[in-house]
């Protein structure tokens, strides 16, 4: 069994979650999204199987490429999740997050990204990488959870202004102080993983801890953002809607972070 | 000065400065910066002196942006000491709720009778608070008890502490840029050359490259002797994550490379008639050596290391690496030169001698060697501890503002005939519904006891 039979093994997993998760939707039995939960379950086993094989065959951490980091990154979210989930009880959440996983295994699988682990340039040959990218991946999926629920919360806060409103026991409100709680996990390690690890490792390897290179500013500018959240909440009382587009907006800039600086702008971070 | 004081201790001030400072933060990364002007004419055609003008081509460093930082700062500062009193008092000089109204308005409250005595049901809710680690304080009246159990105080200054770490880490940025130093020094081996702004040397005793087996650069180890007045003081090998720290300047493998001013070359000639004909020759630059018996005199005149042609028909060097290295050779016979051309070191059949004289001589160039010399960037950043210490505090902050969250009770016990009036509230200002839950179970506790 190689690394790659793993990947494809858990993305079928991840296929199937999602069907379930997606059953349980329109059919609103409990059961469904049970199955969902343990096919999803049973795939970050098997996925994480594929990362620790990926570390000992390449010798270093599994995300110095794109296809090694997306592959964490799904990893991440669905770890996440899971974690969320069992403390929040949010299944409602499961099918919108199972697509985004998908999406991301399958950007990692797509022939544009190029799989054979390549010896590392120097420059990242330091545990830091290890601390550095994970944290980072980590804190930014418990940001996509947020935006999945703050997306459900406005969809859930229309529908109740409307009168629409289910007898769920996942209310607007709810979903709000989830989201809330779900970015008060994610800003911490971003903090960490991103800019904190992130500037101890620039001034080891390169003497300088901030230089301005996009990537830097992208994850400064994600960071703005979510203390935007942070403060309009705490302190001016700001909820529901606003906090939500916020969340998007934040976790919108994550992903430019994490995508969009290395194809559009040019910058330090070439490799990943 | 008060309505300064006023301005900068609004949040509203803080939030608009931060969306300010984010919207030019992305339009730094989305104009390129640090260019020549000729490149901005280029790309942005008449906008392009607008743009200098503003400094958006060197954004970060610009007088405005550093002034939009700096108000931030002062109004992290401000916004912080303006509340940070009031919190202190809340945390040193805690006030008793003496009226059952106030804790049963609050949405965390508890309200029950007790058929014992005062001091018992005291005792009782002392003991249980204390198990769920509170600490307590009590204020006792007529047939009246009032009790105020709270814990994590720390919890109330999370955010006091991220500030503080923030403004550590821009005062940090302020010196950094300020008296910060960083320049690149190429050293080769066996030279020892002064260090820029200090008052000491540095020496390169050795520099090797190691390679992955596909041939890709594993790491770059250059060891490195510092020297105070002539005398070695300590010796490290410094690869690409791992510098040398001496005296606050600190010492990175950044790159590496050949000094090709003088390269010894290895040229092998032969004769095309006579396969057992090999004469091996080492010279240098301008060095003339005699071929063998032969009546010939060679001398290298010129070397590239990447050679191309270019535009006007130039030779010249695309790149510092030995991709395609040629030299150019004359061979002299009694103070004449009788043939000139260029050699190639990855190309032996591609040599041409343009002869004036019949020869079947032909040359090729086998070997080169130059001295390699060992990129290292040098710095001195006086701000970067500041940097650390405002991280930790950052962190800290973080961790105490959402995973510690200050939690109060408060309690008022009322004696009559023998029985216990109990009416308790609870205030959390974060993770409600854990406070809920634990509020809960205290208060059932109480209850069952007897």
């Amino acid at each position: 069994m190689n690394e790659s039979t793993l990947f494809l093994i858990a993305f079928i997993l991840y296929i199937i979650a999602a069907f379930f998760y997606f059953a349980f939707l329109f059919s609103k039995k409990d059961t469904l999204a049970k199955s969902g939960y343990t096919f999803a379950f049973t795939g970050l086993i098997v996925h994480s199987a594929a990362l620790i094989l990926r570390t000992i065959e390449s010798g270093h951490a599994p995300f110095t490429n794109m296809y090694e980091s997306l592959s964490f990154f799904a990893w991440s979210a669905i770890f996440a999740y899971v974690l969320i989930e069992g403390k929040f009880k949010i299944k409602k959440a499961g099918p919108y997050l199972m697509l985004i996983v998908i999406g991301l295994m399958a950007l990692a699988s797509s022939p544009l990204m190029p799989k054979e682990a390549t010896p590392l340039v120097p420059a990242l040959q330091s545990y830091w990488l290890w601390l550095h990218v994970s944290v980072t991946l980590l804190g930014e999926a418990f940001f996509a959870v947020g935006f999945i629920t703050s997306i459900m919360y406005l969809v859930a806060d229309s529908k109740e202004k409307k009168g629409q409103a289910g007898k769920s026991s996942l209310t607007a409100e709810k979903l709000d102080s989830i989201s809330y709680r779900t970015i008060a996990i994610g800003f911490p390690l971003f903090t960490l993983g991103g800019l904190v690890f992130g500037m101890v490792w620039a001034y080891k390897a390169w003497g300088g801890y901030w230089s301005w290179d996009p990537k830097e500013t992208w994850s400064l500018i994600t960071w703005f953002v979510f203390a935007l959240y942070l403060h309009t909440r705490i302190v001016m009382g700001w909820k529901g809607r606003r906090s939500a587009f916020i969340a998007i907006i934040g976790f919108l800039a994550a992903l430019f972070t994490y995508f969009g600086v290395n194809y559009l702008l040019a910058g330090l971070h070439s490799y990943a | 000065m008060k309505s300064f004081l006023r301005l900068f201790s609004s949040v509203k001030l803080a939030i608009v400065l931060l969306i300010i400072i984010t919207l030019a933060s992305i339009l730094g990364t989305l104009i390129l910066q640090h260019r020549s002007p000729a490149e901005y004419a280029d790309r942005y055609g008449d906008i392009a002196n607008i743009l200098i003008r503003l400094e958006i081509t060197k954004l970060y460093q610009s007088l405005w942006f550093s002034s939009l930082l700096f108000l931030f700062a002062v109004n992290i500062l401000v916004c912080t000491l303006s509340r940070l009193s009031p919190k202190l008092k809340k945390a040193f000089q805690p006030k008793f709720e003496t009226e059952k109204k106030k804790l049963l308005s609050l949405k965390t409250k508890a309200s029950f009778k007790k058929n014992q005595n005062l001091e018992k049901t005291r005792d009782d809710i002392q003991q249980t608070l204390s198990s769920k680690r509170y600490r307590l304080k009590t204020k006792e009246e007529e047939n009246r008890v009032f009790l105020l159990a709270r814990k994590r105080n720390l919890g109330l200054f999370g955010s006091d502490i991220v500030h503080l770490g923030l403004l550590i880490i821009i005062l940090g940025g302020i010196i950094s840029g300020w008296g910060g130093f960083r320049t690149n020094l190429n050293i080769s081996e066996g030279e020892s050359i002064p260090v820029p702004q200090a008052d000491f040397h540095l020496r390169l005793d050795k520099f090797v490259t190691e390679y992955h087996p596909n041939g890709s650069v594993r790491d770059w180890k250059s060891t490195l002797t510092v020297l105070e007045n002539g005398t070695d003081v300590l010796s490290k090998t410094i690869e690409v994550n791992h510098p040398l720290s001496y005296k606050g300047f600190v010492f990175y493998q950044s790159s590496y490379g050949w000094n090709w001013e003088n390269p010894t070359l290895e040229i092998w000639a032969k004769k095309k008639n006579e396969p057992a004909f090999l004469e091996k020759m080492e010279l240098g630059l301008g060095e003339k050596v005699k071929l063998g018996d032969e009546n010939i005199e060679i001398t290298v005149l010129n070397f590239v290391p990447d050679f191309i042609i270019g535009e006007n028909n130039e030779i010249a060097t695309r790149s510092l690496e030995p991709n395609n290295p040629a030299a150019f050779i004359e061979g002299w016979q009694d103070e004449e030169k009788v043939f000139s051309g260029w050699i190639f070191a990855k190309f032996p059949d591609f040599g041409r001698m343009h002869s004036d004289i019949e020869t079947d001589l032909t040359f090729e160039l086998k070997d080169l060697k130059a001295a390699q010399y060992s990129g290292i960037q040098m710095s001195r950043d006086p701000g970067a501890n500041f940097i650390w210490v405002g991280c930790t505090l950052l962190m800290i902050g973080l961790c105490v503002a959402f995973f510690w969250p200050p939690r109060e009770i408060k309690v008022i016990l009322e004696e009559s005939q023998n029985k216990t009036d109990v009416v308790a509230g609870g205030i959390a200002t974060k993770n409600r519904e854990d406070f809920q839950s634990e509020f809960d179970n205290v208060m059932e506790s109480i209850r069952r006891l007897k």
